[in-house]
């Protein structure tokens, strides 16, 4: 075990090595820079771009060098925990990127939150009553959720609930509170803001959960050991909680993998339909700027947490479902 | 011979009016505490007194909604406090400055208001100048480039010298016409720096040690990175750094509201010793600008143009109601809202001898329904014509904008025939003398539907005269690349920018003098880097244009300026260098119903205009209920 450990530690680093070398890459594909782009944006708006401050900073960063130079210079900085500079928010890319992880954690969190509490009862609830008219109709509700753009269903309950609640469109909070410190006030007006990117993030994921709670549940059922259960007369509810449920709980687990990126990321299309103070928005506008500090420790950052991800999700089958230890343990 | 000349701001009070100065009611509390001295030693002792339609009282916030962190520059562009601005009639006056002489349009004396202050109290004096002039502007790490373009007259620069506290005299040796209307700029020429706060940021001033410090706390590589980024007079993303503006930044980046309070120190008072700005707070929020429209149509921006366009009006307005505000709608200032450039330097040797020929672009130009275009997308509310000054521009003469604009599908197709394009394929469409049919492919920079939606009524009329278009739209980088490199046969884009043009704005958009120019990019990549790259203009007429300009800068005359500009544009118009569609087309500006002093027509403008920046946003206030209606019914302007 302690050896499985070790390796799986140690091939996280080609891996990351690797996904550094792509980042850079692509990030660098398209023609020219983020200073040729900001030059072209202003000039689109008439504007004129400050030519010798652009000068400035091009030397400054290393802009005239060449590409494994400038990629180096990156991965040192990364190294030394330097996630480098932001040209569009002129500031550390630590810094831009610190003041938003909060909210979006917060918004990731409870989307995952909400898609737990409606696709656990659901799902397990049609897999019992399979084929009845309610497992019908909770399917098609499903599917809807899963079928309708999130985006359009953003811009429907934006629209009403600014006509008919009186929301301010967009954002996570009243404009008023958006600079302030945390208070009672400003959790409310959070939480009154919240329920909207929740329920429109959250839809299309409780539908999929629904969908695989339910197959999942359903393969286990059929099988002998609840049918024996059944017959020696356990309660149905202990026994649908006892065993075939935690049997088909190991795809969420080894879902962690892919969760804890997604904590952080947010769900970027949504998030920009919506203006929310989050990453996804961060990202994306970054990466079309090709500010190419942000886009890529961000994108390298994630990466990171994808590979710990998966190695805890791993660990954690492993812990909590002995056929898989007995078995990794047999094969030795 | 403008020998001499002399701007001295319109209206300077007396000294003696300075006992009615009045003390603004949100610092009397500051004042009475000791925090900040009273208004007599706030403003200068000859403050600028605006000339405002209506008196206002002082409070209020201003909200608006800006798309970035980048934006917070557009408080510099809407403050508009400048050393010398223009007016809304288009005409220099000095602002910040008390006068300005200039003697054979090389020497320029500055005279600064005697007793005006920073917005951290510190005085204002020409040790700012030269803290610029000297200690940035031709320090080579703060500047590896040098001085900026319009300081260097043919290539040399000016002799600076202090005339005392409140004086300072540039003079070149050559006349310089760009440096007024540079310092008038909505990007304005900062000549200037608050040199008490940055020097402890330079080299030459700081202690070593306090220095080091100082760079290694903020993440920089450098004392000179360290200085640039805290000296963004422009940008306005350093709350430290003292400004002139009407209200000063008080959030520290990174952050999705922005929060802006007047500036105690400010030089402008109303006519009745009240100072400006009337309005305590701006606060800017952050919003995606494609959310930004229906934002403001909820209700949550009380002054907003940009990032609305004129397909948001039916939208906007049927929120007008329901959230108490008005929507005008304000003239833009670019010669056309759209252009087609034909590719003069395109690499296609066939295409670029049919190109060169001035029947063809005529002919492109004749087989336009500009009235269609106008009707079917801009609701019939934009001007027909070239790609030429406005008619609001002092220059404008009626024949610049109808030469070769009207819809004569004949003629196109007559002129056609004389370039001996006669041989036909079996759909219709000409050949080219090779045998390729005429196939122009239109290209964009896709940043908006727009385009398309013209290129396609354009499509249709072009087919008649036997010539088949095919648009497309791409990404804005990628689209100058291929414009630049020659690849573009054509493109469309937006017209000239500066269609208000007066006789003393530089005359350059008329001339092969930019890269940027989409009909010639090779020849004016020539020009701006003296021939080092590019291609020289082989077309006798942008030849012409280029020679004109040089001449343009050269003159010390408005009058010979003026006699150039018509020059240069009856050229323009003869030429067809651009195809122009329909100008002047509206911007809906959205104001609170309770803001005053915002005019009902205006021009919403970059350069000459900063947008709201001419209307000197200082003078706007907002009335409330309480307050007795004096001036509820507010005459509109006077039309320009």
């Amino acid at each position: 075990m302690l050896s499985y450990l070790v390796h799986r530690v140690l091939i996280m680093i080609p891996t990351l090595i690797a996904i550094s070398i792509v980042i850079f890459t692509i990030i660098n594909l398209p023609p020219g820079d983020y200073f040729s782009t900001y030059i072209a944006e202003l000039q689109s708006s008439g504007e004129a771009a400050d030519l010798a401050k652009i000068a400035f900073l091009k030397a400054q960063y290393g802009f005239d060098r060449a590409l494994w130079q400038q990629y180096l210079f990156w991965v040192g900085g990364l190294l030394h925990g330097d996630m480098g500079y932001s040209f569009a928010y002129n500031l550390p890319v630590n810094q831009v990127v610190g003041d938003r992880l909060l909210l979006t954690f917060i918004v990731s969190f409870t989307t995952i939150l909400f898609t737990y509490a409606v696709a656990f009862p659901v799902g397990v609830y049609s897999a019992t009553h399979q084929y009845s008219w309610t497992d019908h109709a909770l399917t098609l509700l499903g599917f809807l959720g899963l079928a309708t753009p999130s985006f359009l269903l953003a811009l429907v309950l934006l629209y009403f609930a600014n006509v008919y609640l009186g929301i301010s469109i967009g954002g996570l909070m009243d404009p008023q509170y958006v600079d302030r410190p945390w208070s009672f006030g400003k959790a409310l007006s959070v939480a009154a803001h919240l329920w909207i990117p929740v329920i429109v993030i959250g839809t299309a994921g409780t539908a999929s959960m629904i969908r695989r709670l339910r197959a999942n549940l359903l393969d286990e059922l059929q099988k002998q050991y609840v049918v024996t259960a059944r017959a020696k007369g356990l309660h149905p509810l202990k026994l649908l909680f006892k065993y075939p449920l935690r049997m088909a709980l190991n795809p969420f687990i080894s879902d962690i993998g892919s969760l804890l990126p997604h904590v952080i990321s947010g769900a970027a299309i949504v998030s920009v339909v919506m203006s929310l103070p989050t990453t996804g928005p961060m990202l994306l506008d970054a990466l079309r700027s090709q500010d190419m500090y942000l886009a890529g420790s961000f994108l390298m950052f994630m990466a990171f947490l994808t590979v710990i991800g998966v190695f805890v999700s791993d660990i954690a089958l492993a812990v909590l479902d002995p056929r898989i230890r007995l078995q990794a343990g047999r094969r030795q | 011979m403008r020998t001499g000349l002399a701007f001295v701001a319109a209206a300077t009070m007396p000294s003696k009016i300075k006992a009615q100065l009045q003390e603004t009611p949100t610092l009397q509390d500051d004042v009475t505490s000791g925090k900040l001295p009273k208004i007599e030693e706030r403003v200068p002792i000859e403050p600028s007194v605006a000339d405002l339609q209506t008196i206002g009282t002082p409070g209020g916030e201003l909200r608006m909604l800006m798309s970035g962190p980048k934006d917070t520059r557009m408080m510099v562009v809407y403050g508009y406090a400048r050393l010398i601005g223009y007016t809304p009639a288009l005409v220099l006056a000095p602002d910040i400055l008390k006068s300005i002489d200039v003697e054979e349009g090389r020497i320029f004396t500055l005279h600064l208001r005697r007793g005006h202050k920073w917005s951290d109290g510190q005085p204002f004096t020409s040790e700012d100048f030269r803290y610029w002039f000297e200690d940035v502007a031709q320090n080579r790490h703060l500047s590896p480039s040098g001085l900026p373009i319009s300081m260097l007259p043919q290539g040399k620069g000016p002799q600076f010298e202090i005339l005392g506290e409140t004086s300072v005299r540039y003079s070149w040796r050559h006349p310089n016409p760009l440096f007024l209307p540079d310092l008038a700029g909505p990007s304005p020429l900062f000549i200037y720096r608050p040199a008490h706060y940055l020097k402890q940021f330079h080299q030459k001033y700081a202690e070593p040690e306090k220095l080091d410090a100082l760079v290694k706390d903020a993440n920089q590589r450098n004392w000179a990175a360290l200085h640039n980024r805290l000296d963004t007079m422009y940008r306005d993303d350093n709350p430290e750094l003292p400004s002139l503006e009407p209200w000063i930044l008080k959030t520290k980046p990174p952050s999705d509201r922005f929060i802006f309070e007047r500036n105690p120190y400010y030089y402008r008072v109303d006519q009745t010793g009240q100072q400006l700005p009337y309005i305590d707070r701006v606060i800017l929020s952050i919003a995606d600008s494609k959310i930004i429209p229906a934002k403001t149509g909820a209700g949550e921006s009380d002054l907003q143009a940009r990032y609305l366009r004129f397909d948001n009006y039916t939208f906007l307005k049927a929120s007008e109601q329901r959230n108490d505000f008005k929507v005008r709608l304000w003239r833009t200032g670019p010669g056309s809202q759209l252009a087609l450039y034909p590719n003069l330097n395109v690499n296609d040797e066939v295409w670029r001898g049919l190109m060169h020929d001035l029947r063809f672009r005529r002919a492109l130009s004749l087989a336009i329904d500009r009235h269609e275009i106008n009707q079917v997308i801009y609701f019939g509310l934009a001007i027909e014509g070239q790609n030429t000054v406005l008619p609001q521009s002092p220059l404008f003469e009626r024949g610049y904008r109808s030469a070769w604009a009207q819809f004569d599908l004949g003629e196109a197709n007559n002129l056609l025939d004389q370039i001996g394009l006669t041989k036909r394929a079996s759909d219709g469409t000409r050949e080219l003398p090779d045998g390729r049919s005429i196939e122009i492919i239109v290209e964009d920079s896709g940043e908006s539907t727009e385009q398309s939606d013209v290129l396609e009524l354009i499509r249709d009329s072009w087919r008649r005269v036997g010539i088949k278009l095919f648009a497309k739209p791409s990404q804005l980088t990628l689209f100058r690349r291929r414009v630049f490199s020659g690849e573009t046969l054509m493109s469309i884009d937006k017209g000239i920018e500066n269609g208000l043009a007066t006789a003393a704005m530089a005359p350059s958009e008329f001339a092969p003098t930019s890269q940027q120019q989409l009909q010639w990019p090779k020849w004016g990549q020539y020009y701006e880097t003296k021939g080092m790259a590019g291609e020289a203009p082989d077309l006798s007429s942008a030849n012409r244009l280029k020679e004109l300009y040089e001449e343009w800068l050269a003159a010390t005359s408005e009058d010979e300026q003026g006699r150039i500009w018509h020059d240069m544009l009856q050229i323009w118009a003869k030429e067809v260098f651009s195809i122009g569609t329909v100008a002047g087309v509206l911007q809906p500006v959205v104001v609170n119903a309770k803001l005053r002093n915002v005019p009902e027509e205006g021009i919403y403008n970059w350069d000459p205009g900063a947008y709201f920046g001419i209307y000197k946003p200082d003078g706007f206030w907002f009335e409330f209920s309480e307050a007795p209606a004096q001036s509820a019914a507010i005459p509109p302007p006077a039309p320009r």
